[in-house]
């Protein structure tokens, strides 16, 4: 059976809440929800994992201080130059080094694993989504097969969604 | 921002993005103008010798590396504005944050400018990068030059992109409500962001890794500019004090110029119950806080001069205050941590005219003391026979100095047009969402 999808228009934010509960409880898969703004409430509701991103940063971070410091340790024996009777590797300024690369590229990671985690980026923007929704408004995507749809409108209608169509416009 | 909805905070903002008139491009023309004479000043020096400033033994460092560490400074605001007060939930800063952002980005590139500035031969400047040649040389990593570069490409790198994560969703608000090739341009800009929960999820988490990061890079950076001075063993410059103190100055001076560019900017774009007098009130709160850092900092720097018992380093305290270079010195300590006492008063926090008068002295006054640090320190060392002065700024130093405030407010005057210059998002964060309940 084909799986189609359904679009809820909101107003209000609790409105979409209370429409993602219901949604949950009755096992119906919610695609996506779009918002103008972050909001705690949504991902509740959704019971979306905290986001891995920061693992991955600090898998950047470590890559940045292994990095920084065997540079500068690799371009130190390189020579092996002894002034004033000092090691030729010495620890102090290195962690300047080791500090600045550990920044880099945790943030790098940080921002990588973020493009790659949201899917970003997009090279046009899905069908479902309405500029609105960048505004003002918030939306969720149902997907559910023909069947379900009648029960689908009316669960979102219910809600208070301001309008219901096909996800595909 | 009581009673203002989601959809009239983005009318509001984007009206600042409409066709600008005849003013903005006299003023973008001007600025134009300021860059090809920089410009041309620094082919002039290229093409006849460094010896066109007026950088003499003993003093080898002359305005390029006071404009240096000034546009370091200023960029400062932008992380602690951006990044620091994020962290500790200040919600007053989410309107300043974006154009303190800007700021950063523009004045770190405008810095970064001025060590290539001061380089005879600019050409072979990526001498300087660790690549591996046939020679088999390497950049001295105990040097604190070389800290530098690692530290301002560093910060530059971060800042921008932590001003460009920030700026994805409002991008993606611009490109809804824009037609034609506008559309285009920020469709890519944008990356095609929706919204999605998914996105929100992972971008939420990222930017708060992003302010955690930025907050101890934006003391490293500053530290470590520091420490091109305190590394060296001239008297008024080998101190341990020098770090929190540059890093004082910095976010001191770029506090102020957060003031003296968002009060036009607030008019001219009417933007008064966006960024609102609360908003400049705690500014000038937190550059009380900084000035008398500030005026502790210099006390301090001269009492343990005078404590250490060390003659070389009292003769220099006492040169800089009674010196040729005395009135900038006095006139410094007037507008870095006397002026800024005037906020104690509330009348001054919450008058336009004095906020701007006393963030413009600041300017000033913070550039003097990069000036009195820079240039009095060589100048006055151990050997009588080898001391000298500074007898510029030239001609040349002068043309490249307006070609790099030229530069910073010709890329400031594109943003403000081009950018959203308050986070609509976030602003969109700060105000209670729409419930029916």
């Amino acid at each position: 059976m084909k799986n189609e999808g359904l679009i809820g228009v909101f107003k209000y934010l609790d409105d979409l809440v209370n429409a993602l509960e219901v949604l949950r409880k009755q096992e119906l898969k919610i695609q996506t929800v779009y918002s103008p703004v972050p909001s705690h409430e949504i991902l509740e509701t959704l019971g979306v994992k905290a986001s891995p991103v920061r693992y991955f940063t600090l898998i950047g971070a470590m890559l940045g201080i292994a990095t920084g410091v065997g540079l500068a340790i690799y371009t130190a024996m390189q020579w092996k130059f002894i002034v004033s009777g000092k090691p030729p590797v010495p620890r102090v300024p290195y962690v300047i080094v080791a500090f600045e690369f550990c920044i880099l590229l945790g943030v790098f990671w940080n921002l990588a694993s973020m493009w790659v985690k949201s899917r970003l980026p997009k090279f046009r923007v899905p069908p479902s989504y309405d500029p609105r929704f960048s505004r003002d408004r918030f939306g969720v995507v149902v997907l559910c097969s023909e069947p379900d749809r009648e029960k689908v409108k009316g669960i979102l209608t219910q809600a208070g969604a301001e309008e219901v169509h096909a996800a595909n416009g | 921002m009581q009673g203002i909805t989601y959809g009239e905070i983005d009318d509001k903002i984007l009206a600042t993005l409409s066709p600008p008139g005849k003013l903005y491009y006299l003023m973008l023309a001007g600025c134009a103008t300021g860059i090809l004479i920089g410009l041309a000043c620094w082919g002039y020096q290229i093409a006849t010798g460094l010896g066109v400033a007026g950088i003499l033994h003993p003093v080898m460092w002359g305005t390029y590396l006071i404009n240096f560490v000034f546009w370091v400074g200023i960029a400062h605001s932008g992380t602690l504005i951006s990044a620091i007060l994020y962290l500790f939930k200040a919600r007053w800063r989410t309107p300043l944050a974006r154009s303190a952002e800007a700021m950063t980005v523009f004045a770190v590139s405008t810095a970064g400018l001025f060590p290539l500035i001061h380089l005879g031969r600019v050409w072979i400047v990526y001498w300087i990068l660790p690549y591996p040649n046939q020679r088999n040389l390497w950049p001295n990593f105990q040097s604190p030059l070389v800290f530098d570069v690692i530290a301002i490409s560093t910060y530059l790198t971060v800042s921008l992109l932590f001003w460009y994560t920030g700026l994805i969703p409002d991008l993606a608000t611009v490109r809804d409500r824009a037609s034609g090739i506008r559309r285009k341009i920020y469709g890519i800009l944008s990356l095609g962001w929706t919204g999605s929960d998914r996105e929100w999820n992972h971008h939420g988490t990222a930017y708060l890794l992003f302010a955690a990061l930025a907050t101890p890079l934006v003391i490293s950076v500053h530290s470590v500019v520091s420490w091109d001075f305190a590394l060296g063993i001239a008297p008024g410059w080998h101190s341990t004090i020098f770090a929190p103190y540059f890093v004082a100055g910095a976010i001191h001076s770029g506090l102020a110029m957060v003031l003296t560019l968002l009060i036009p900017l607030r008019r001219i774009f009417k933007l008064e119950n966006i960024l609102t007098m609360h908003i400049f009130e705690n500014v000038a709160k937190t550059i009380v806080f900084t000035g008398l850092i500030m005026g502790y900092s210099y006390l301090t720097e001269s009492f343990i001069s005078w404590y250490s018992g060390n003659a070389t380093e009292w003769a220099i305290f006492h040169w800089r205050a009674t010196g040729p270079y005395a009135f900038l010195f006095w006139m410094m300590v007037a507008f870095n941590s006397i002026a800024p006492l005037a906020f104690f008063f509330k009348w001054a926090r919450s008058n336009i005219a004095p906020l701007l008068v006393i963030s413009i002295l600041i300017n000033i006054g913070m550039w003097y003391e990069r000036y009195i640090i820079i240039l009095s320190s060589p100048a006055h060392e151990f050997d009588p026979y080898s001391w000298g002065m500074y007898f510029g700024p030239t001609w040349v130093e002068y043309g490249i100095m307006l070609g790099s405030f030229s530069l910073f407010s010709f890329l400031f005057l594109l943003f403000a047009k081009f950018i959203p210059s308050v986070s609509m998002s976030e602003l969109k964060e700060d105000i209670p969402p729409p419930m029916r309940g």
